[in-house]
């Protein structure tokens, strides 16, 4: 291969995250964290931006957002975007492209939403997926929870069939999804 | 050949008349980020258009029928109902509004604003008519049309007529661009409203909640399968003043039953502001209840 034609070598990305709740920031910091990124704090100087639809600033470096914002922004994601599309879309508008996800365009407006009982997980297992999400193992979460490890055990099962995953690393990004971690204000 | 007694040409005129007839009552709204979104001229002085679209901003250039542009002004907006009420710094003249009636496989006219004061007209038939419902920002809509029309963006927020040129409603594009319609009867309900207050009053409980599934040992004395977890309660509302704490979960309001979201927010309507309601609830492991006071939800 000629010199010319080399790769460039990967450089690094400074992402900062807004997301709504801090358990949401950690979810994410994963994400980016396990896809080579660098997660700087809000104020610091960064590459792109990650931000909540809620969260979303108006600033001048190029910013991805979940969901759906009324200005214009370089790219915009569904709020339950998975790891690829957050991966691809953050490497895209950082090199200038804009990004638009068919599912955030297409969101429209829409009826109410009628949780699906069948997946729904118990405080519990939200407690459970949580420690998941923090990076716990099922020891440290029988300490944490002062629950026995078979127990541990017990709730993880149950929190992967509901979510339909088989490892931690799918649950955190099931999780992501909008439907298991939506809040309603009433 | 031009032939007065063939079907399909009277047919074509008939559509050209009602469009015709219609345009006068179409604005295009200027949008700051380009392009325009369609409205119907409500009343001489007012507006109305989709509310999803609607940048968020106080002032508008609006362009009426035969291209005179005005400015004008937000009032109000309704996301519960996608209904934005827009006034005009001076009156235009406008025909009068027919309710039309909606009826699965009739004919259905959508009419937008194209840039400069002319109409775009698409033509379908209703595709479905179901009962009130519920949107996810917790309106109340007093039917549910559907469209088979595949609607412009810049269309969105001008007026359906039915064959006779009766009003079906506003444009409103919903999930994967399905043409939708916000009745007639809706729009009646909220824009007085919306002018006299600028939103529209909803009853409040003060508090984030998180469908979650009952714990299997509870479900007999819960008599239910999931409920409402309280996240966070905002300091003085309703909930928290009733004694709620975080965690607990709501399982129904008065008779209605948590499990299904569209019970919980027809009973928060604005009728139900001032009302002393039950809160069934979990806690500790034990099913519970409460009095809370549903007050008005602080505008955003």
């Amino acid at each position: 291969m000629s010199a010319a034609l080399k790769p460039i070598p990967s450089i690094q990305l400074r992402v900062a995250i807004h997301a709504t709740t801090p358990l949401r920031r950690v979810a994410l910091s994963k994400i980016l964290a396990a896809a080579g990124y660098i997660v700087v704090d809000a104020q610091d100087a960064a590459d792109v931006v990650l931000a909540d639809g809620d969260c979303a600033q108006i600033e001048d470096t190029p910013t991805v957002v979940l969901g759906s914002v009324d200005r214009p922004v370089s790219g915009s994601l569904a709020p339950g975007a998975d790891a690829h599309q957050i991966d691809a879309a953050l490497r895209a508008v950082a090199a200038g492209l804009i990004v638009r996800s068919p599912a955030a365009k297409e969101a429209g407006f829409d009826q109410l939403d009628e949780s699906d009982v069948q997946g729904l997980l118990t405080p519990r297992e939200l407690e459970v997926l949580g420690a998941i999400m923090e990076g716990f193992t099922n020891k440290t979460i029988a300490r944490h929870l002062d629950i026995s490890l078979h127990t541990v055990k017990f709730h993880v099962e149950s929190v992967f069939r509901k979510l339909g995953v088989r490892c931690r690393a799918e649950a955190v990004a099931r999780a992501l999804d909008s439907k298991h971690f939506r809040t309603i204000k009433l | 050949m031009f032939d007065p007694s063939d079907l399909l040409t009277q047919f074509s005129i008939a559509l050209t008349q009602r469009v015709t007839a219609a345009k006068t009552a179409v604005v295009a709204i200027r949008l700051p980020a380009g392009g325009h979104l369609s409205g119907m001229l409500w009343r001489a002085d007012v507006i109305v258009t989709s509310d999803q679209s609607l940048t968020k901003r106080d002032e508008f250039e609006v362009v009426t029928a035969g291209g005179f542009t005005a400015s004008a002004k937000v009032v109000g907006r309704d996301p519960g109902t996608n209904i934005a009420a827009v006034k005009l710094s001076q009156p235009v003249s406008s025909g009068s509004i027919i309710p039309g009636e909606a009826q699965v496989g009739a004919l259905a006219l959508a009419i937008g604003a194209d840039a400069n004061g002319g109409a775009r007209a698409r033509m379908g038939v209703v595709n479905a008519v179901e009962p009130e419902w519920y949107s996810s920002h917790g309106g109340r809509i007093d039917q549910r049309i559907v469209l088979d029309i595949n609607l412009g963006r810049s269309e969105e927020g001008g007026p359906i007529l039915d064959a006779a040129g009766g009003i079906l409603g506003m444009s409103t594009l919903g999930p994967r661009r399905q043409a939708i319609v916000i009745p007639t009867a809706t729009i009646e309900r909220v824009v007085p409203s919306l002018l006299r207050d600028g939103h529209i009053a909803r009853g409040w409980l003060g508090a984030a909640l998180r469908p979650v599934a009952v714990p299997e040992a509870l479900g007999d004395a819960a008599g239910q399968s999931s409920g409402l977890m309280v996240m966070s309660l905002s300091d003085g509302g309703p909930a928290a003043t009733a004694g709620s704490v975080a965690g607990d979960i709501i399982l129904s309001v008065d008779s209605a039953s948590t499990r299904r979201m569209n019970n919980i927010t027809a009973r928060l309507g604005a009728d139900s502001i001032g009302r002393k309601v039950d809160l069934r609830f979990i806690r500790s492991g034990a099913v519970t209840s409460r009095q809370a006071t549903i007050t008005e939800r602080p505008s955003p």
